[in-house]
């Protein structure tokens, strides 16, 4: 009934003179819960910046600024950091915020219930040093330690005690799943799972406010053509994304366009490093750096940015696009297309002829993935491999691959913390239970293990990226993966409405500007 | 009569556990959901802990065991994506497909009974050959690609019905109906047209066959010798010898046409069980694939049970503890 109410009440103010501005938008996936410490995941993230809020947040171009701290500074020689929270901020309810929530959303977010408890691998203690003013104390020296916590959003410990959900919950149904009470933009007006969630700006808000939105209604619409059409026939004002085969159609299209940009997210090739024989029985040739070269020099990526991404997207030359913190300049080269010299490097590794492998892909998790591999194949056909592609979904995806049954693979890889040492840290360190996780290939380098701690505890920035640019170099000499291309992040608006994107594709509701 | 009810039950029963056995065989080639259940930055001890808290280690058999245990006492589980009891979620869902497939089922019943009826007597006349025709294209077209054509040109061009969802609903109790509003019978127009299409052809196809065959019979003929009127001869003596058939055949589609929802909710977002499971399904959350499966199953053994039943009912020969013999 109250579904109900709202429709006719929102008819009502419809009917009024003062304009109610109803901002529409779909994507693909519902966030899943609105609980901001129970899954790490860029939908339920990016949904919840804007209802609740962290101590520090990023800007449009990604750079850490104040949120709910107002200034930050290194405690002693990097025992850890210290904040000072801004003053008279409310949640939603009406309530105070201090530092007793910082300490109790640190306890909630650490918890082993929590999905982002990794952000919180490297902090010792939470102190309360006065109402306004924690201290976040690290086991080592933590430079970036600010920019990890970017999404680590506050929550009210006196709402969350009185609703029971002190902690967040696996397998029983918490209060916080589908109930928020943040400090944000924006307040959590009704939300059915799957169907619609209605946020509306909060008037206590402690920021200004000039995006006109009155009501902001999300629909996931899983099918990307009924998306379009969605766009196409005015019912929502924007979607996220738009597939690239119709980009075209939706800039030709009178009222609407497209927005494009780059996401964070790059999509290489992955080889197995460490296995003795192939998933054919035959002897591993990707042990072999010139064979991995040969692969880089077949891959003809412009012509992939051409055909199967319509020009949308960005050749790609480390495991992080250019513009993320730590990208090494000095390499940012990628192989040149040349099948002659990849010819002659499989002739000297000792396969003139080729060899045969399997090429395992995604053809559910990265834009047109399937498409790309498919033209992996031809390419690599041409310099004499025999490539057979093993193209699935990505639940069955990562288990096939966390059980090395692959020869060569595709990832992408969007950097959490935006920085190039998020991407060695999980992909190329040593694979091991807490670095290295995603090293499927079994990579291995002792220099590159010898360098993250730097990476990660270096206070002089100069030295720092003296580790990133060494590292990156490596990687490259090595050949641990091929970058492939930058993905692109197309969305898709009504004229009339302005949006800020991101390169983490976070949609940033406060940044709309209606007309 | 008692026995046969019986071992038809145990029988349907039989089938249910069977079912269920070969979902749960088949869960683990679904993929695995942990990967999808944690970030990016989960630890091998995180992916290890959680298989173990949700039992994924265990053999599919006993998985299957243990999902039967708490079903009987009326517990579904948790749904890995959403967190919220199974048996929540898909009663909060099932209205939607229910009300969909009923609206398709009488758009299929009443519109293939008119064309049926209208092409066999018509047989040669140039609307009855071009009906034949759209509803051959109509069933050899998949479902997807009716519903988007069907979205472009009345929902884009035309703007005169919503590319997707439900419209606006009303809550009767734990009922939600669309049936209540304008936008959500407006909304329920496109889907259900795309679900009902091809069982509009095919009774279409039924009605025209069995009428063109009563037309020939002899107490039609003799009908038109004593000089009664085309309709009377059409509609009381013709159609009703033809329904039988009709009626049977509806009654068994009723079940397919909630089955093959997924397709068209999945087109027009329409919030129903077909769209959850292909959630589901996408995340690899067995609680609500299994639940879904069983509920799938449920309904068309319980269908098949009520047309033997009812066929015990009107044919006496198949009474088997039998006095009739």
């Amino acid at each position: 009934m109250t579904r109900f109410l709202l429709f006719t009440s929102t008819a009502a103010l419809l009917a009024l003179p003062a304009a109610a501005e109803t901002f529409r938008w779909a994507g693909t996936t519902d966030p899943q819960t609105m609980d901001p410490h129970a899954v790490n995941s860029t939908p339920v993230l990016g949904f919840l910046n804007n209802v609740y809020e962290g101590l520090v947040r990023r800007g449009r171009d990604m750079a850490i600024e104040p949120s709910l701290a107002t200034a930050w500074e290194p405690i002693g020689d990097g025992a850890g950091w210290r904040f000072t929270l801004r003053e008279g901020v409310t949640f939603h309810d009406g309530s105070e915020f201090n530092a007793e929530d910082v300490l109790f959303s640190y306890r909630r977010a650490s918890s082993e219930e929590a999905d982002v408890r990794s952000w919180f691998a490297p902090v010792s203690d939470v102190v309360v040093v006065d109402e306004h003013t924690v201290d976040i104390l690290t086991s080592s020296p933590q430079p970036l330690f600010p920019d990890s916590i970017a999404n680590w959003m506050m929550m009210d410990a006196g709402w969350a005690e009185a609703n029971g959900a002190e902690l967040p919950s696996r397998d029983t149904e918490n209060f916080a799943m589908r109930n928020a009470n943040g400090t944000g933009a924006f307040m959590l007006e009704s939300r059915q799972p799957d169907l619609e969630t209605v946020l509306v700006p909060f008037e206590g808000w402690w920021g200004e406010a000039d995006h006109g939105i009155t009501e902001a209604i999300f629909t996931p619409i899983q099918n990307s053509a009924t998306a379009v059409a969605a766009l196409l026939s005015g019912e929502v004002d924007m979607i996220n994304p738009v597939p690239v085969q119709d980009a075209e159609r939706v800039d030709a299209n009178e009222g609407t366009r497209v927005i494009r940009g780059i996401e964070s997210r790059v999509i290489m090739l992955g080889f197995a490093h460490d296995h003795e024989t192939l998933r054919n029985g035959a002897e591993n040739p990707f042990a072999d750096l010139r064979v991995r070269q040969a692969v880089a020099h077949a891959v003809n990526v412009p012509a992939i940015l051409q055909t199967n991404m319509r020009g949308s997207a960005e050749p790609a030359a480390q495991l992080v696009a250019a513009g993320t913190s730590g990208y090494s300049d000095a390499n940012g080269e990628r192989p040149a297309y040349d099948p002659e010299a990849a010819r002659a490097l499989l002739a000297e590794a000792g396969y003139p002829d080729g060899f045969a492998f399997d090429f395992s892909c995604t053809n559910d998790r990265y834009l047109n993935d399937e498409s790309v591999c498919q033209a992996i194949v031809g390419m690599l056909a041409q310099v004499g491999l025999d490539v057979t592609l093993d193209a699935m979904p990505v639940s069955n995806y990562w288990p096939q691959l966390r059980e090395d049954n692959f020869d060569m693979y595709l990832l992408g890889w969007s950097p959490g913390t935006f920085d190039a040492e998020h991407p060695i840290r999980f992909l190329v360190h040593t694979s091991g239970d807490r670095l290295g996780t995603w090293n499927f290939g079994g990579y291995s380098n002792p220099r590159i293990d010898a360098l993250l701690p730097v990476m990660q505890s270096e206070i002089d920035p100069v030295a720092r990226q003296a580790a990133m640019d060494e590292a990156a170099a490596i990687i490259q000499d090595d050949m641990a993966y091929v970058p492939l291309y930058v993905q692109p992040l197309l969305w898709g608006v009504r004229d009339g409405v302005s949006v800020t994107q991101r390169p983490d594709d976070f949609f940033i509701l406060r940044w709309v500007e209606l007309e | 009569m008692l026995s046969y009810i019986l071992r038809r039950v145990f029988q349907s029963v039989l089938v249910l556990l069977v079912v269920g056995l070969v979902a749960f065989a088949m869960f683990r080639f679904v993929g695995d959901p942990v990967d999808t259940m944690l970030g990016q930055e989960r630890t091998m001890q995180d992916i290890e802990r959680l298989r173990e808290s949700l039992g994924l280690n265990k053999p599919f058999f006993i998985q299957y065991w243990d999902f039967l245990v708490r079903a009987v006492q009326g517990d579904l589980g948790i749904s890995y994506r959403q967190g919220r009891p199974v048996a929540e979620i898909i009663a909060e869902r099932l209205p939607a497909t229910l009300e969909l497939a009923a609206v398709s089922g009488a758009f299929a019943l009443i519109f293939g009974i008119v064309f049926g009826i209208f092409t066999a007597i018509r047989r040669d006349g140039f609307a009855a050959n071009a009906i034949m025709t759209l509803s051959l294209i109509g069933v050899s077209l998949p479902t997807f690609l009716i519903g988007i054509l069907l979205i472009y040109v009345f929902a884009v061009e035309l703007r005169w019905l919503p590319s997707f969802g439900r419209g606006d609903v009303v809550d009767l109790g734990w009922w939600s109906t669309g049936f209540l509003t304008q936008s959500g019978l407006v909304a329920l127009i496109l889907p259900s047209i795309t679900l009902g299409l091809y069982q509009m052809t095919l009774i279409m196809r039924l009605v025209r066959s069995e009428m063109l065959e009563v037309m020939r019979q002899d107490y039609i003929r003799f009908a038109r010798a004593r000089g009664l009127k085309d309709r009377a001869i059409h509609f009381r003596h013709a159609l009703k010898n033809t329904l039988v058939p009709v009626i049977t055949v509806t009654g068994l589609q009723l079940g397919s046409i909630i089955a093959f929802a997924i397709i068209t909710e999945t087109v027009f977002q329409w919030p129903g069980v077909g769209l959850l499971f292909i959630n589901a399904i996408q995340f690899v959350d067995i609680p609500v694939m299994a639940a879904y499966l069983m509920l799938i199953s449920v309904m068309f053994v319980a269908i098949n049970l009520i047309v033997d039943l009812l066929y015990v009912a009107i044919d006496p020969r198949l009474r088997t503890d039998g006095k009739g013999a």
